[in-house]
């Protein structure tokens, strides 16, 4: 066995297009993931109790069906409903609707760590209940789940190759493409996994340095 | 021809959920056995073992389970080695070394919760490798690497939905053949969605008690 890799050479620029994709989508999914997740972890920790009855059931729903089936009844399910969305668009509603229910778990986590000591503090200078969320509980909730936060984004990366089923033209999607065209299986595999563990390690890295600039006390 | 979405559909949903199950088990039986392997070579004294298992970790987690599928069912059989590769039999590789890599990390994590003192306890009373992990060091890792391994057992149900692609009828794919058949991919979906949220959630409740039950009078 011997690998040629010149034949790759000329899709190059295709397949970073198809990594452009990936990050894309993983960024803005994470990003409104978190939005989404702080959103629902507020619900579930909330005295009204439908707001935590559909916090939990949203976070329960989620986690226990995979992400492709969530994809394909966005998809398809849309699709039958007369609704025409494109598979970025689905991608991007159902990778976030997706994370957002893993990122609630993890603010949660990060909200309940933070002690009682500090809401106390926070009525005792009278500021009202946004003030303290805002001004007192956010910082420390969200160090204790920064960590947890880096990981979740490395594994949304990962998982956004799921989108290259539904035919969004990310990096997966262009490593088939280029494999139909050259052949060339085991080479433009390996090529694929570097790709990814090279994105997910420097993910790594860029996290741990922010980390260090921005939680320094 | 165009079939009515209907009751009788949910017989090869349910024997894709089946398959499911099936594929899950085995996979999580071999991905067990590669990440005992792995966990004991990060934890153990040797250099050579520690880097390869860490590298064994850090690269198939750094990589989309697609590719890991991709990889054993699409690029493996090119090497000429051989074997035959069927779907289920690639099914089963590609998940078992997933899994490997996660519960190797697993297991790691619960050896290493074990104070130190009890290692050095174990070698104090002369005890051999082997009879310091039966009585000494597994009983008490084992508690730290049930609960995130029934969690990972979830996960992997989930995750095994991409072996559908490879056209491994397991319970996605069955719903993927039921939506074409019936062209309803609304009842279809949400059909092996709810067989999945019941299996997942239900092990995650059952797993929740189960912890309860058996695992703190352990510690």
């Amino acid at each position: 066995m011997n690998l040629v890799f010149h034949d790759i050479i000329p899709y190059i620029p295709q397949l970073l297009s198809g990594l452009a994709v990936s990050l894309y989508v993983t960024v803005i999914c994470m990003l409104a993931g978190t939005v989404l997740g702080l959103f629902v972890a507020l619900c579930k920790s909330s005295k009204n109790v439908i707001l935590r009855f559909l916090g939990n059931a949203y976070i329960e729903l989620i986690r226990n069906t995979p992400l492709l089936v969530q994809l394909y009844i966005l998809f398809f399910g849309l699709g039958q409903l007369g609704i025409d969305i494109s598979p970025l668009w689905s991608a991007l509603i159902g990778i976030t609707i997706n994370n957002g229910a893993y990122t609630a778990e993890i603010f949660r986590a990060g909200l309940s760590s933070v002690p009682k000591g500090l809401h106390e503090a926070g009525s005792a200078l009278g500021m009202n209940k946004a003030q303290i969320f805002r001004h007192v509980i956010l910082a420390p909730a969200f160090r204790t789940a920064f960590p947890a936060l880096t990981n979740q984004l490395i594994l949304l990366f990962l998982f956004s190759s799921v989108a290259s089923i539904i035919s969004l033209e990310e990096l997966t999607y262009q490593i088939m493409n280029v494999e139909t065209q050259t052949s060339r299986t085991l080479e433009i595999t390996l090529i694929a996994a570097v790709l990814y563990y090279g994105c997910s390690s420097i993910f790594v890295y860029l996290s741990n340095a922010m980390a260090k600039k921005v939680f320094k006390w | 021809m165009i079939q009515d979405f209907s009751w009788i559909h949910i017989i090869p949903i349910l024997k894709g959920a089946w398959l499911t199950i099936q594929l899950c088990f085995f996979s999580l039986l071999f991905g067990g056995v590669i990440g005992v392997i792995l966990g004991l070579g990060a934890t153990s004294k040797n250099k050579l073992a520690n880097v390869l298992s860490g590298l064994y970790i850090r690269l198939v987690r750094g990589v989309p389970l697609l590719v890991i599928i991709f990889l054993v069912y699409f690029a493996l059989p090119m090497l000429d080695i051989g074997i035959n590769f069927s779907k289920g039999f690639s099914a089963v590789l590609a998940l078992s070394v997933y899994a490997g890599a996660y519960m190797g990390e697993i297991v790691r994590g619960g050896i290493q919760s074990v104070p130190k003192g009890q290692f050095e306890a174990a070698d104090a009373l002369g005890m051999s490798y082997f009879q310091k992990f039966r009585h000494v060091i597994v009983p008490q890792a084992l508690q730290y690497i049930i609960p995130p391994g029934i969690g990972f057992f979830i996960a992997l149900i989930k995750d095994s939905s991409l072996v559908s692609i490879i056209g491994y009828i397991d319970l996605t794919k069955a719903g993927k053949v039921v939506s074409n058949l019936t062209f309803n991919p609304i009842a279809s979906f949400l059909v092996v969605a709810a067989v999945y949220f019941v299996i997942c959630f239900g092990l995650s409740k059952a797993a929740y008690y189960f912890e309860r039950r058996f695992l703190q009078t352990n510690a």
